[in-house]
């Protein structure tokens, strides 16, 4: 009883408190009259985020790989499109209907998915979501006239969410359909983090980590394994194919290029989960913050370089390879913190009270 | 339990399994009584790991049949089987590594407990498993180290922690995989104990591979002997240790050990 109260007041200390204070943080950025570049950045770290961490219940808690995460983040995104764009006025109906679309193929989709290739082997699910996201990529590109081709679809949003709505003002701060778009999608998230968070806290989400840790073991324990596995998927899926459907809300417009790109899309999933920490699910928040504010800065960094030495030209050709610095500064993060940021600040922390691991 | 001491509680026929060309369990056929400790010996490589992953259903045999009470369970899965009551320790150290020790075995119960699909609710609310599973670490001497992740745990320990987990699941029967494999002579006698007292409370079959004679001379009330796949043997302890054809065995086994 006694070491439950223990573990349960180290459950509400900081792990508690910091995420509180992150999410306080979103939740005053508008507050703070940002530009649309700053109001945009944020938003796409909260989108992101979300999505990583989706990525993380499938990798990080079950030691599922997969590549077509970021189809499904497209699914999702695509799905809200038709109904918005393409084959529906902007309603609140329309809407509705799209993210629960996006909700409703994610799950087909991820159970058709991990019932032919769990049976056979857990590495043949990477190979089968590889396969499927480039056959996407040619089908988005391919079918036009039902996707839109290369140039994709472009969304309207209804009423409050529209562009155009603006009631006044509230707190100094004006209220545009942007604005509240920002909030809903911050909510909607936040809904994401909840369920994820509880998924992984429960006895299911326990038994991921057996089977992450050994899977043969936890199969001799009684657990079919097979059946938590394809939870796991249909659960990271789901809310990989939600965060595009509200990414398309945010940004307007799905083309093959900005949704679907899994490689693109993957690679940076890939990096944030690492950079964050794996099997953390805030490790989200923390990599997808460091990758996209350090993509929209970087390139600042580099003209203010040039403003401020106009000689140095090492220094420009260094700069102008931002990706590089990018690199550096990746394998920085990787070296110093081993278990990603969250993970390696938490094992400090238990250290620093004294206890002599940290245990997850 | 509906099994009566006239029955078998584990009947095995013909049991065969190959690789490749090699049968590494051969036609085995024998019966386990319930309640009792049957013990199977043999040289290395004769194929007792083997047969316990066909009883266990880690493997699937090539060939013969395997019954829980009677019912034909051959074509169970592993998690399957478990759950009818079999549970299993493994000869090379089998646990989650990065998992806590006390979640090494609070997983096994909430198995038993049938709470591995609840997604609603933190896993601590359900107090008890952990009680019981820090109950099950006292027995077993590894209180102390319940916040420690299993792969830190030394080895001997960890051999421990295998017991733990087996007796978290409270199976009818008991397959025990050379529990004390590489364990310092020290740390034999606690594993020796709960094996005793598993074996006093007199409500488990048990199943045991061990090279130490002294200990299963001891322990069983019958004794397996397999060689190069095969039952060779199968009778009480004074008839095995007697046995000109087991000692033969055991020797030739023994010396290729060395
Ligand atoms: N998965 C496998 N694939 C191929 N051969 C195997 C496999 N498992 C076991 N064998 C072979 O089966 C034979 C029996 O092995 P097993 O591990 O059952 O012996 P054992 O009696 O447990 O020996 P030990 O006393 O050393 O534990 C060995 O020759 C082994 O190489
Ligand atoms: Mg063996």
């Amino acid at each position: 009883m006694l070491r439950r109260e223990q573990r349960k007041k180290r459950y509400y200390s900081i792990g508690f408190v910091l995420p509180c204070l992150v999410l306080a943080l979103f939740v005053l950025i508008p507050f703070l009259g940002p530009s649309y570049k700053t109001l945009d950045l944020a938003l796409k770290i909260i989108i992101f985020a979300s999505l990583v961490a989706s990525f993380d219940i499938m990798l990080g808690y079950t030691g599922i790989l997969s590549f077509g995460h970021g189809m499904f983040f497209g699914i999702g995104a695509y799905c809200v499109a038709f109904l918005n764009g393409k084959y529906g006025d902007p309603t609140y109906f329309h809407l509705f209907l799209g993210l629960l679309l996006a909700v409703a193929v994610a799950c087909v989709l991820a159970l058709i998915v991990s019932l032919i290739s769990l049976r056979v082997k857990a590495i043949f699910f990477a190979m089968i979501t590889l396969a499927l996201a480039e056959l996407t990529i040619v089908l988005a590109n391919k079918l036009s006239h039902f996707t839109g081709g290369e140039d994709g679809i472009s969304i309207s949003l209804p009423g409050i969410f529209s562009a155009a709505f603006s009631p006044g003002s509230f707190l100094g701060l004006d209220i545009s359909g942007r604005v509240i778009t920002y909030y809903f999608i911050l909510l909607a998230c936040l809904g994401l983090f909840a369920l994820m968070l509880r998924f992984t806290h429960s006895p299911l989400g326990r038994v991921l980590q057996a089977i992450r840790d050994n899977t043969d073991r936890a199969e001799a324990l009684g657990y079919k394994t097979f059946y938590f596995q394809t939870l796991s998927i249909v659960l990271g899926c789901t809310v990989a194919a939600m965060t595009g459907g509200l990414y398309a809300m945010w940004v307007g417009y799905v083309n093959p290029e900005s949704t679907l790109e899994v490689m693109a899309i993957m690679l940076n999933v890939l990096l944030m989960v690492i950079i964050g920490g794996m099997g953390t699910l805030y490790g989200g928040i923390v990599g997808a913050a460091f990758l996209l504010i350090t993509q929209t800065f970087l390139p600042d960094l580099q003209k203010l370089a040039i403003d401020l030495f106009p000689n140095a030209s090492l220094l420009h050709t260094i700069l102008e390879r931002w990706l590089l610095l990018f690199g550096i500064l990746f394998i920085l993060v990787v070296i110093f913190f081993p278990k990603g940021v969250v993970g390696s600040a938490r094992e400090f922390i238990a250290r620093a009270r004294g206890e002599a691991f940290f245990s997850s | 339990m509906n099994a009566t001491n006239n029955n078998p509680i584990i009947a095995v026929k013909d049991l065969t399994i190959r690789f490749g060309g090699h049968a590494a369990v051969d036609q085995v056929s024998l019966e386990v009584m319930p309640f009792t400790l049957k013990s199977i010996i043999g040289p290395n490589g004769a194929g007792k790991t083997t047969f316990f992953n066909l009883l266990s259903g880690q493997y699937k045999p090539t060939g013969g049949k395997v019954f829980l009470k009677g019912k034909d369970i051959t074509n169970l899965s592993a998690p399957m089987r478990c759950r009818l009551g079999l549970g299993r320790s493994f000869q090379l150290t089998n646990i989650f590594p990065l998992l806590t020790v006390l979640e090494n075995v609070r997983l096994a119960i909430q198995a038993r407990k049938g709470y591995g699909f609840n997604f609603w609710r933190h896993y601590l609310h359900f107090s008890a498993c952990e009680d019981e599973a820090y109950q099950i670490l006292k027995e077993v001497l590894l209180d102390e180290k319940w916040l420690y992740p299993a792969n830190l745990l030394t080895h001997g320990e960890q051999r421990k922690l295998e017991m733990a987990i087996l007796m978290a699941l409270k199976p009818e029967i008991l397959f025990l995989d050379e529990p004390t494999a590489g364990m310092s002579q020290e740390e034999v006698p606690a594993i020796l104990e709960i094996l005793e007292r598993i074996k006093s409370m007199g409500d488990k079959t048990i199943l045991l591979v061990e090279h130490k004679m002294d200990m299963i001379m001891n322990l069983s009330d019958s004794i397996a002997v397999l060689q190069d796949g095969r039952l060779i043997a199968d009778s009480d302890p004074e008839t095995i240790y007697r046995s000109k054809e087991v000692q033969e065995a055991y020797l030739g086994g023994g010396a290729k050990r060395e």
